[in-house]
């Protein structure tokens, strides 16, 4: 760039500085309610799954409360973490992006406030309600019916808001990231909607509802979990290297083809179960279909960080980004592996057909969330992270426990599908071989709320509105400015 | 892709096209499956659950029994549900339409349940053994990983009354105390009832078919 270029886009530039922060402006306290409720569940929903996980090996835990029975506890903390974490966080960092990208404020602010209002008690009401016996049982939508309506004319009010800042959007372009935000904004209520009237309110018979079951488990990760952390990663790449995506031509190609291929691969987890025979089948097409976008948006990311991983160094949002990255390719991996008969036998009802939602909600996922909140707080609040330890301990903890559990769940479960699947094997010899691997997941899950916590701790220094002292950037470098596209 | 429009069509189709693929072509396949009536004994498969156990199907729901327990039976040649004892065949989709809400399951933390009120199987599993199970899992079956369902039962002394008749004959180890008896409630009774009738003996002529082995493809036919 010549210094005739430089001066001529500096005012644009100092433009867009001032723009950016009238949008941050806009944001601060609803993303800050987002953010607040998001960690808070974050803890919660870790503690009851530390809880139901440490049931597991030592059955006595807990056990003369009929509350926090593990049948009750497990789903608890998974709702817990699911709807209370998942969704607030994914709430928060997605506004932020669409609002950012749109380069419009999020007007009306206060719409933000109730919905985050609503949509917390909506959760707070589903999971004591599973704890005092109200579950519907089936997976991912055991909440009690009564908090269904709530938890939907919130997230609507949320979802319009998205919606809404990408329609009176003031720029030509439209990112890869409004894509995936855009998409997930209306999958999510159209999976979650359909699934209620399915099951509860003119519920289909028989075998039918695993059916349905099994369709919602699988959107909500593959097309809702998952667009969110893909959006974040498209969009803090390129900001923090300072360089377009690589091979941003495969792009749109990637995003309809996984939207479509995944949107067909929930059967795949119904191979072996009395169904009809189609409908894993068209799961296993899919998932093998799904091969092609996993590269293209694999060659898409990795391409964009390709010799620049020095710059990996300098920002804890990167690295949070590029374990959350490698979590995606690890968790379509282990979804085309599940397609294989031979695998599924052996796989499936143990500790690693549990791994495979994990890698993208928790691995996948909820990195990028983390990833995106170091970037996003500061630039929000207008302070610094507090404690660069506390930081390290969050990315170490997150790191290391991410590596335990996936190593430590894909043996454990496999090795528990070979038990299982040899009939010689008392069952009861099963379970005494499977302690060791309970323990070793509290162990992971422990190490894992051990960073959850100094994020917390972070977070309430950040967010406190007196606290003026803070001093560890999380980005040690300032992010340069993006190369404007000449069209 | 710079058109709201085409984008707000592309998700919607790309959902829709899935819900009508998946979810309404198998409801218009399997939405009409009704029971089968066995031309020589007349009577009419599955068979449809008692109250009292269709009580304890909702006890099943709301202890999430489901979290660590399957109620599906693999077919021959996948897995060892068989050899294992936890069916006499594979499952069918029929077996399941006289449940009100059908939860397959996708953990086996615990064995599979789909079959286990079949005294053919499990030749000691009547309703007092899983009063046993439920009470003190490993009064039963030591080693078991399974939690107590305690809170399912009331625990009051005997003296001034006359002894419950449903009280569980506990070995003295795992007995609350003496001068304590140990009694299901209404709950306990319709869970172990919901649990005795988990059985799928029936054989269905019409879909027997389905669970034998895929035949070999014969060599050099097409």
């Amino acid at each position: 760039m010549n210094s005739t270029e430089n001066t001529r886009t500096e005012p644009v530039e100092r433009d867009g500085r001032t723009e950016q922060m009238e949008i941050d402006t806009s944001a601060k306290w609803p993303l800050l309610v987002f953010f607040a409720y998001a960690i808070g569940w974050l803890i919660v929903g870790g503690a009851l799954e530390l809880a139901a996980a440490i049931q597991l090996h030592t059955p006595t835990f807990l056990a003369t409360c009929e509350w926090f029975t593990h049948g009750r506890l497990a789903p608890a903390a998974q709702n817990a973490l699911v709807y209370g974490w998942g969704f607030n966080a994914a709430f928060a960092v997605g506004l932020w992006l669409m609002a950012r990208l749109s380069a419009t404020t999020l007007r009306h602010g206060g719409w933000l406030f109730i919905a985050a209002k609503f949509w917390n008690t909506g959760v707070a009401f589903g999971v004591l309600g599973i704890l005092a016996g109200y579950s519907t049982s089936f997976e991912l939508l055991e909440m009690p019916r009564f908090v269904v309506c709530l938890l939907l004319v919130s997230y609507a009010l949320v979802g319009v808001w998205a919606v809404t800042t990408f329609s009176i959007r003031n720029t030509e372009n439209v990112f890869a990231t409004q894509w995936y935000l855009f998409g997930a904004a209306f999958w999510f209520p159209w999976l979650y909607a359909v699934a209620q009237l399915m099951l509860f309110n003119a519920p289909v018979r028989g075998v039918l509802q695993p059916v349905v079951n099994a369709w919602y488990v699988h959107g909500l990760h593959g097309l809702w979990f998952v667009p969110v952390a893909l959006a974040a990663a498209y969009y803090l790449l390129p900001k923090i290297l300072g360089k377009t995506i690589a091979h941003y031509y495969f792009a749109p190609l990637a995003f309809w083809w996984l939207a479509i291929a995944t949107a067909f691969a929930g059967g795949s987890r119904l191979i072996g179960a009395p169904v009809p025979v189609w409908i894993p089948a068209l799961g296993t097409v899919a998932n093998f279909m799904l091969v092609v976008p996993v590269v293209l948006i694999g060659l898409n990311l990795f391409g964009t960080l390709s010799g620049r991983y020095g710059a990996l160094n300098g920002s804890v949002t990167l690295r949070f980004v590029l374990l959350s990255m490698l979590a995606f390719v690890l968790g379509s991996a282990a979804n085309f592996a599940f397609s294989f008969p031979g695998v599924a036998q052996v796989a499936q009802f143990t500790l690693l057909s549990g791994l495979r939602d994990w890698l993208l909600f928790y691995a996948c996922f909820s990195t990028a969330m983390f990833g995106a909140a170091y970037f996003i707080l500061p630039r929000l609040t207008g302070n610094e992270w507090r404690s660069p330890a506390l930081v390290k301990i969050h990315l170490g903890a997150t790191v290391l426990g991410v590596v335990l559990l996936t190593v430590g769940l894909a043996w454990g479960g496999w090795s528990q599908g070979r038990m299982l699947n040899d009939a010689t094997l008392a069952f009861t010899d099963v379970s005494r071989a499977m302690t060791f691997w309970f323990t070793y997941r509290t162990v992971g899950l422990f190490v894992l709320l051990l960073g959850h916590a100094a994020f917390l701790v972070n977070f309430a220094f950040i967010a406190c509105p007196f606290n003026l002292s803070g001093a560890a950037p999380a980005q040690i470098n300032p992010p340069p400015a993006l190369e404007v596209l000449k069209a | 892709m710079k058109n709201g429009l085409v984008l707000f069509f592309g998700v919607f189709a790309a959902l829709a096209l899935s819900w009508a693929g998946v979810l309404l072509s198998a409801s218009q396949q399997l939405g009409r499956l009704g029971q089968f009536k066995d031309p020589t004994d007349d009577t009419i498969y599955p068979q449809p659950l008692s109250g009292l156990a269709n009580q304890g199907r909702l006890v099943y729901q709301d202890l999430g029994c489901v979290t660590c327990h399957t109620q599906q039976v693999r077919r021959e040649g996948f897995g060892a549900d068989l050899a294992r004892k936890w069916g006499q065949r594979g499952s069918y989709a029929r077996d399941y339409i006289r449940d009100e809400t059908v939860h397959l399951g996708s953990s086996r933390v615990g064995p599979d349940l789909r079959n286990v009120g079949n005294l053919e199987l499990h030749p000691g599993a009547d309703a007092d053994y899983f009063y046993k199970l439920l009470y003190a899992p490993t009064s039963v079956a030591p080693g078991s990983l399974m939690p107590a369902h305690a809170f399912l039962f009331d625990v009051h002394p005997v003296a001034g009354r006359q002894p419950s008749a449903s009280a569980l004959k506990l070995p003295s180890r795992f007995a609350p105390g003496p001068g304590l008896e140990v009694v299901p409630t209404a709950r306990a009774q319709a869970l172990v009832a919901y649990l005795t009738s988990l059985k799928d003996t029936y054989d269905y002529p019409i879909e027997r078919s389905r669970n034998a082995p895929a035949a070999k493809p014969k060599e050099g036919g097409h």
